[in-house]
């Protein structure tokens, strides 16, 4: 427990919106990132997952619960040492070139953090450094002197990738940094982030819709529904052995090409769309759209179980569903 | 049903003539569906667009597109707008841009009935709660009164289908209809469309970068490249056995879920090239593990191959004819 990196606990944060209702975009998070570890959050559109994201960067302030950062609360830090958990938390965005100050160089933008956190380098070590991050993300060397709008998508993503490792952080944070990009050019993406993690021994907290994409980076996995934690677990254990009826209806509509399988997987595809999170539903949010949904499901919150492999689920009934029933 | 002949899609820009679709030749059968997969910049959108007529004024469009035999390629405004929404309709990736922000979606579904079908107000809301039931619209009462921006993304897209359907044209243009839609509702989407085209006998053209998308309704598949076909086939000869390196690479670059999380991605080296400075030769050749000289010199042309076309001077599987290797 000790050794967390990242520790976030009983996290809850409501917005206000308007006439009294407020809107609990997360309720209820309890998850640890240890160092080097990658981390995966999926769910669909408006699940929290962007919240949880801002809160832990201390973007928006939870309404209960506490963001741990090596063993300290992040909002209780004083100023310097603030200072120096930022600059081993780092960020890349999901809108590559709009995350890029348009009227500065590439070059400037890579070395930003390093005019701000290593003041000890003078200008030729950082441009040495700016040189071989560009490098290392597979940039040509003549992109330091050029400025965002003149490259592609994929080529900007690499810029905020370089921005944001030049320090070495402990942890990069990334909030859907490959849904803006064609398959093609996602893969590289993917591949540049598994090779630096692991170069670098930096932990991942990846956000994403798209959990084929999740899979291939993260070793652990954290599905969220309306705010609240569905399962969570090991990657490879959830992907062969989904216990929680929502995470099995992510993974089935996943779109698979091929032309034998894939239209029979459209035939159950899941009905209907999250309710909305100003009345969410009583007990189990995911009910209304569960199909195996029974009337203890309306009363009753399900209790977050855990097991001593490391994954928990939020279900009354994934014991008797068994298996892959569908 | 639809016939796309020799089309071509140039912009006339500060840096020049650049020509965006070229030598674009793509039949669509009634009740069949065809999908149109590539990268961004690959040419899908400007093609179909350039077949609805709804191109900007700067675009120099040739070639001809015919639907039943009746030419849509060079006629006014007005005599377009007849076909546009009655007999060919087209949706697009964001459904905000297409649907009117101050109006009722009601309304503005009726009102392509008051437009093109001459029915009263009256007529064309009910048939407008009708057509929000046929995409399964839950409620439909309800949404009928409300403004684009009170519904999630997938309703949108339910509303611009539903609007598009109102005509019942024959050739339904879907560009891109799922890609900023959650996984779950991209499926609900694609399983909507799947049903319009059985019950309907609809003709559907998909475009999309995914061949996951393309592979649950697609019956065949165009591959698009810089502006030009690079293989068509029926969509289990393009996507079991591709011929063209190009879509080869494209489905190795998937995330999958039957291989082991260990395998690396095989990501396309490069990007797709800019169409103001094509390469030479075959305009993959930069990112083709294939390349050899006379891809770097000469274009590879459209070739038949059992039931399909290949444009490359080194086909995968090329002894073997039909069969093509498999995976
Ligand atoms: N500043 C805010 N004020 C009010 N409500 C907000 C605010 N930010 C987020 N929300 C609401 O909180 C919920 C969670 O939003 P969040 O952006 O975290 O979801 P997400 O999982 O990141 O979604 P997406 O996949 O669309 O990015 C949503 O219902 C959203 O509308
Ligand atoms: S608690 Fe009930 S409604 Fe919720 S996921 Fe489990 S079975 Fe479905
Ligand atoms: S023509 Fe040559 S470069 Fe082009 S796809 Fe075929 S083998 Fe590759
Ligand atoms: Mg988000």
């Amino acid at each position: 427990m000790t050794n967390a990196l990242l520790r976030v606990v009983g996290l809850r944060v409501r917005f206000a919106a308007g006439r009294g209702a407020s809107v609990h975009a997360l309720d209820g998070v309890d998850l640890e990132l240890r160092e080097g570890e990658a981390l995966g959050v999926v769910g669909e559109s408006g699940c929290g997952k962007s919240t949880l994201v801002r809160a832990i960067l201390q973007l928006v302030r939870p309404t209960s619960g506490t963001v741990v950062w090596l063993g300290r609360a992040l909002d209780e830090m004083p100023a310097r040492e603030l200072r120096s958990a930022r600059r081993d938390l780092q960020i890349v965005f999901q809108d590559p070139l709009a995350s890029l100050d348009p009227r500065m160089t590439v070059g400037e933008i890579v070395a930003e953090p390093l005019r701000i956190h290593r003041p000890d380098l003078n200008a030729e070590a950082r441009r040495r450094e700016v040189h071989q991050m560009l490098a290392r993300v597979g940039l040509p060397p003549d992109a330091a002197a050029r400025y965002p709008h003149q490259f592609s998508g994929g080529q900007c993503q690499r810029i905020g990738i370089a921005r944001a490792m030049i320090l070495r952080p402990k942890l990069l944070v990334c909030d859907e940094p490959v849904s803006a990009l064609d398959v093609s050019v996602q893969a590289q993406i993917i591949e540049l982030l598994h090779d630096l993690k692991r170069e670098c021994g930096t932990a991942l907290l990846f956000v994403s819709h798209n959990l084929a994409v999740v899979r291939r980076l993260c070793e652990r996995l954290l599905v969220l529904y309306l705010g609240r934690m569905m399962e969570l677990g090991p990657t490879d254990a959830i992907y062969a052995d989904p216990r929680h009826p929502y995470t099995r209806a992510l993974l089935e509509a996943i779109p698979v090409p091929d032309p034998d399988v894939q239209p029979a997987r459209l035939s159950h595809v899941l009905p209907g769309e999250p309710p909305s999170p100003l009345s969410p539903p009583s007990g189990c949010v995911f009910r209304t759209r569960c199909p195996h949904a029974v009337e203890v499901c309306a009363r009753q919150v399900p209790s977050w179980e855990t097991d001593s492999a490391g994954r928990g689920i939020a279900c009354v009934r994934w014991r008797e569903i068994g298996p892959e029933s569908a | 049903m639809l016939e796309i002949a020799d089309l071509e899609v140039a912009f006339e820009t500060r840096m020049g003539h650049v020509k965006v679709v070229s030598d674009f030749s793509l039949s669509v059968a009634r009740g069949e569906c065809v999908g149109i997969v590539g990268e961004s910049g690959a040419g899908k959108t400007q093609a179909l667009l350039a077949v609805m007529g709804l191109l900007p004024r700067g675009a120099r469009v040739s070639g001809s597109a015919r639907l039943q035999g009746e030419e849509l390629l060079g006629r006014g405004a007005g005599a377009l707008d007849e076909f546009r929404g009655a007999r060919i309709a087209m949706i697009f990736q964001d459904p905000l841009t297409a649907l009117t922000p101050h109006m009722r979606v009601g309304d503005q579904i009726a009102e392509v009935l008051v437009r093109h079908r001459r029915l009263s107000w009256s007529a064309g809301r009910e048939r407008a709660l009708e057509l929000l039931r046929a995409v399964h619209i839950a409620d439909a009462e309800r949404r009928l009164r409300q403004y684009p921006h009170e519904l999630s993304g997938g309703m949108r897209q339910r509303v611009m289908i539903a609007m598009a359907l109102a005509c019942e044209p024959d050739v339904l243009i879907a560009d891109e209809p799922t890609t900023a839609l959650d996984v779950t509702v991209q499926a609900q989407i694609l399983a909507l469309l799947a049903e319009l085209k059985r019950t309907r006998g609809m003709s559907l053209v998909l475009v999309t970068h995914d061949l996951g998308v393309i592979a649950g309704l697609a019956d065949r598949v165009a591959v698009m490249y810089a502006g030009r076909l690079v293989e068509q086939g029926t969509a289990r000869a393009v996507l079991k056995a591709p011929r063209h390196p190009y879509t080869r690479a494209l489905l190795d670059s998937m995330p999958r879920l039957d291989v082991p999380s260990s395998e690396p991605l095989r990501a396309i080296r490069g990007q797709p090239p800019d169409p103001r400075a094509l390469p030479a030769g075959c305009a993959f050749h930069p990112r083709c593990d294939l390349a050899a000289d006379l891809c770097r010199s000469a274009r590879p042309r459209l070739r038949p191959t059992g039931d399909g076309m290949v444009a490359c001077h080194r086909p995968l599987g090329a002894a073997a004819g039909e069969e093509g290797p498999t995976s």
